[in-house]
């Protein structure tokens, strides 16, 4: 399968998007992921790389590079070799998760499941980190089992219990602390998202595979 | 020091870039300069921690000799009973009663103390990220009864005030975003047409503004991607928000333009409740503004350091 060069553009005068396509694909998303690798590799420091679902943000010193000067850096980098060999996939990270949450019987009445079967159609895939965002270490995960999605709450909670895992349309998440969340919570794991004493601080980077695992 | 008073206080350094990939936003003071200033006025580097005032008065007792300094938007410093504008560095004595007033034709002030505001690092600053409690005092505003550590090592004061820098009735600069397909023309033109208020819900996160609403020619929620500071964001009611410091990392949103790196500053300092008229200007123009206004910076900055 070839791949259309992705599309470079200002964010402003600080930052570069690199877009990829214009709807989530993974095979385009393990790309991005690797040409985010790249860069950082080629750049260091001098710029700061934030991959998402299909696009890259280059973030840059306006006093240090002209928009061209770094363009010219990048295009290199990303037509590099790549092509259509898939990356190698990322770490798989299991989460151990008890399944208690406020809403998982809601979640099962509303999707016509019993809560165990939420349960195990939730644990079975392994899902890719897609991108983090939100709040610190708060990583998007997906795709959900098809018989598991749902929209988001209609009201979202001012505050979620921190550890809570959680799910709304086809992804799934784990919030790193007791934020508002407009996800469906269906338990919950002690495992720390975010540790500013550890380095590097987030649990998850975007390409890392999950599985929750859950908890007797 | 102790804090006796305080409204919306937060210690601020100039951030933590370097995790945005993590979820987590450089933040920092949201005048940068105002914040380097006020450290260049007592003596300390330009990276150290101050206080940001963002809404009423802060006042608090100093527990060691030394010096304060403010930038930015605020009204007056008084020390004891004697009153003084803002901009100068006043010598405070143990047991001095100081009280910041803010000015309300901005919205961030900054207080620097010689030696700074000596909390915890995290993360290799000592910025307050209040969404999730990270760094500055336990994570959280500044409250009546904390008492601040102070750095110990202070270079001289500066012999001068900083000299008056007016507000400048000038508009904030744009540049293009990459979503201009999801608007059509007359949203650019709108956008700069007549000026936005700003909407006191506006926190460090993003500002809100009020004005005339933005078309779009698509849905508003796109796949989430990176969004920048200073990025201005439409959702489905056409109200711009911009991104500032703290803001989201990646977002839904179609943004439809960027604040100029160099207005950031000036931008962040449009008050509760102002307008601010905006206009386009190119990538190119920006950078050259940007460098211009960086030299010039460090210029004042460095004539306040000289003896």
């Amino acid at each position: 399968m070839t791949t259309r060069p992705p599309r470079l553009a200002p964010l402003g005068d600080a930052a570069i998007t690199v877009t990829y396509a214009d709807r989530i694909d993974d095979v385009v998303h393990a790309r991005l992921g690797a040409d985010a690798r790249r860069v950082a590799a080629a750049l260091g420091s001098a710029v700061e790389v934030v991959p998402a679902y299909s696009a890259l943000t280059i973030h840059y010193d306006p006093a240090h590079w002209s928009f061209a000067e770094l363009r010219d850096r990048l295009l290199p980098i990303l037509a590099g070799p790549g092509g259509t060999a898939a990356p190698a996939p990322g770490p798989l990270i299991e989460v151990p998760v008890r399944y208690d949450g406020e809403d998982l019987d809601a979640v099962a009445r509303a999707t016509g499941l019993t809560s165990v079967e939420v349960i195990t159609r939730h644990t079975g895939p392994e899902y890719r980190v897609y991108l983090l965002g939100f709040v610190p270490g708060f990583a998007y995960l997906g795709p959900l089992d098809p018989a598991l999605v749902l929209p988001r709450r209609a009201t979202p909670r001012p505050r979620v219990p921190s550890g809570s895992v959680a799910i709304a349309g086809s992804q799934t998440g784990i919030y790193p602390a007791a934020t508002p969340g407009g996800w469906h919570l269906l338990g919950r794991t002690a495992v720390p998202l975010f540790d500013p004493a550890r380095d590097p601080p987030a649990l998850l980077a975007v390409g890392d595979r999950v599985r929750f695992v859950a908890e007797r | 020091m102790l804090v006796v008073r305080a409204g919306v206080a937060t210690v601020q350094d100039l951030g933590r870039p370097g995790y945005r990939a993590a979820g987590l936003p450089p933040g920092g003071a949201a005048d940068r300069f105002a914040l380097r200033l006020a450290n260049t006025l007592v003596g300390n580097a330009e990276t150290a921690a101050a206080i940001e005032i963002a809404l009423g008065d802060f006042e608090f007792e100093a527990a060691a000799a030394g010096t304060v300094g403010t930038a930015g938007a605020i009204a007056s410093v008084a020390v004891g009973d004697l009153t003084f504008p803002g901009g100068a560095g006043l010598s405070v004595r143990p047991g001095d009663r100081v009280r910041v007033r803010p000015d309300p034709a901005g919205r961030f002030g900054y207080l620097a103390v010689s030696g700074g505001i000596d909390v915890p690092l995290v993360l290799g600053s000592r910025s307050t990220y209040l969404p999730t409690g990270l760094g500055g005092q336990a994570g959280r505003r500044l409250q009546a009864g904390d008492r601040l550590r102070v750095g110990t090592s202070a270079g001289p004061a500066a012999r001068r005030a900083a000299p008056a820098i007016p507000r400048e009735d000038r508009p904030i600069r744009l540049c293009a975003g990459p979503q201009a397909g999801n608007f059509p023309f007359e949203a650019f033109q709108r956008l700069v047409g007549e000026p936005y208020r700003l909407s006191p819900t506006s926190d460090r996160m993003g500002s809100r503004l009020k004005g005339a609403a933005l078309p779009l020619l698509r849905a508003a929620s796109l796949p989430s991607e990176g969004t920048a500071v200073g990025a201005i964001q439409v959702p489905d009611d056409g109200q711009p928000i911009v991104i500032l410091p703290d803001g989201p990392t990646v977002g839904g949103y179609p943004k439809i333009g960027v604040v100029a790196s160099v207005d950031w500053g000036h931008f962040a300092q449009t008050p509760l409740g102002g307008t601010v008229q905006f206009e386009w200007i190119s990538v190119a123009e920006a950078h050259r503004a940007a460098r211009q206004a960086a030299a010039g910076q460090a210029a004042l900055l460095t004539a306040l350091r000289s003896p």
